[in-house]
């Protein structure tokens, strides 16, 4: 009972005083700086010494016996998604991968076993896990055959005090999920000494030798992750315009026709690699140099720009192409062409 | 057998230096919060059976003057374990150091220099020593008490 600056010792045997060789000691323990604190199994080691004067006016010393403390193990882990947001998916997709990290906030060395959990409320399917796969290569992005497939009791991930390793959990989506659909995910980790209420402890468990004692966080924990299904889709349009040698709109040789093609991405997420291209009919010839694409004029050479004129070549009237790349749902894309008619 | 009889006969305190009056002891306790009566909690000093990162201990120092003859200009230094952090200290003849024992003074009046140069006042857990100069002589079969606090780093 501590009350104003009183101590009051209570349940304890203070150790008799007893008069003490003069020996010199020191602190010579220094342990590394850690988030979690100091490592289990650390000593603490406590020797004070006094100085004085005896009667005969002599400098004298006595150093008091070194009071050790061994540090116990405290079991604590941390688990969060690696992953920015909703991770985009499609359905019936497999090995669709969700990064977890987890971090020993422990203080000594500990083993965990890893669960997945799908079956979560508030969202539109469940994801079934097909498995959970250890970042062995500590590259932080999931490469299959590389990355050791994670088996419960056999390759537990060992994490030193502050370490963390990336796990990825592989799902495969429903087929019935649809667009915009969400399906959660949750990724657990459980220190393999001992989990339970904080406070918990298991004799001589701890590294070091000292008991593991469960921390603030239980010794275990999770964070969830989701999959949205991204269904985007792509619709053409192809339109023309005829415009003849006499300013009116009729077809005859050398009325020049110009065509619209109209992508349209719809959905949600995006497509990428979009690309558009168009055979020049027959009988007919590609005016050069008046592709557009969004309204601005692009070049009939393969370089930069997006568009190229493929040249006639046997039978083939030559065709138009242009490389759209990734086009977000919502999205249009307009390219322009002109030929003449034979 | 012997030779252990014989070491004991060494290290006990009959064989011990003659000057050396000044008995010093010391211990550790865990500061732990217990439930108390009427739904309060109570704060007690327990033996250390589990200490982990953040516990907190009351160090104690316990000196007596065996000998016949009184000790004078009596200075108990305390190096801080490195995994324990000061947390301060009741006894008001106390000063600490943050630069290894070089120097000492109330923490208040400490400064400690970044790795950048900057200075700034200095943290309990920047202290390195603790140091009690008494200034009364200790008369021969006195005792007395030191104390200071830390929390495991």
């Amino acid at each position: 009972m501590l009350e104003g600056n009183f101590w009051a010792i209570k349940n304890v045997r203070l150790t008799l005083i007893a008069p003490l060789i003069v020996a010199t000691a020191s602190v010579s323990f220094a342990p590394r700086a850690q988030a979690a604190g100091t490592v289990a199994g650390s000593t603490i080691a406590n020797t004070a010494t006094a100085n004085y004067t005896d009667s005969g006016g002599n400098a004298q010393t006595a150093t008091s016996n070194t009071a050790n403390l061994r540090v116990d193990e405290l079991l604590d882990v941390a688990v969060t998604s690696a992953d920015p947001g909703d991770i985009p998916t499609l359905p019936s997709g497999v090995n669709q991968v969700a990064s977890f990290t987890v971090t020993n906030t422990g203080n000594g060395s500990e083993a965990y076993g890893l669960a997945v959990t799908t079956a979560l409320g508030g969202d539109q399917f469940d994801p079934t896990a097909t498995s959970i796969v250890l970042d062995t290569n500590g590259n932080g992005v999931y490469d299959a055959g590389v990355d050791t497939v994670y088996a419960a009791g056999t390759n537990d991930p060992v994490l030193a005090p502050d370490a963390s390793i990336r796990v990825f959990v592989l799902s495969t989506i429903p087929g019935t999920a649809v667009n915009g659909d969400r399906g959660q995910l949750s990724l657990a980790a459980a220190s393999r000494t001992l989990t339970g209420a904080p406070g918990a402890s298991a004799n001589g468990q701890g590294q070091g030798g000292g008991d593991a004692v469960v921390g603030t966080s239980g010794g275990d924990g999770s964070a969830n992750g989701a999959y949205v299904v991204q269904a985007a889709n792509i619709s053409f349009t192809k339109t023309s315009s005829v415009v003849d040698p006499f300013g009116g709109s009729k077809i005859v040789p050398g009325s020049i026709v110009t065509y619209t093609l109209t992508a349209t991405v719809g959905g949600s997420g995006s497509l990428t690699n979009v690309a558009i291209a168009d055979n020049v009919p027959a009988n007919t010839t590609y005016v050069a140099g008046t592709m557009t694409l969004q309204g601005a004029s692009v070049t009939d050479t393969a370089d930069a720009d997006a568009g190229v004129f493929v040249p006639p070549a046997g039978v083939v009237p030559g065709r138009i192409e242009a490389a759209l790349g990734a086009v977000a749902a919502g999205q249009t894309r307009t390219v322009t062409f002109n030929v003449r008619i034979n | 057998m012997r030779i252990l009889i014989l070491l004991f006969l060494m290290l006990s305190p009959v064989s011990g230096h003659a000057a050396d009056a000044i008995a010093l002891d010391s211990s550790v306790f865990v500061e732990r919060e217990v439930p108390a009566a009427g739904g309060k909690t109570k704060t007690v000093l327990e033996e250390p059976k589990v200490v982990i990162p953040g516990d907190r201990l009351v160090f104690i120092l316990q000196y007596r003057n065996t000998g016949t003859q009184s000790a004078k200009d009596f200075v108990v230094t305390n190096p801080m374990p490195a995994p324990v952090a000061y947390q301060g200290t009741s006894d008001t003849v106390a000063q600490v150091s943050v630069d290894g024992g070089k120097t000492f003074a109330p923490l208040a009046s400490l400064k400690v220099r970044e790795a950048d140069g900057a200075e700034r006042a200095a943290r309990p857990e920047d202290v390195t020593h603790v140091r009690w100069v008494l200034r009364e002589p200790i008369a021969a079969g006195a005792q007395g008490k030191l104390s200071f606090r830390g929390v495991v780093r």
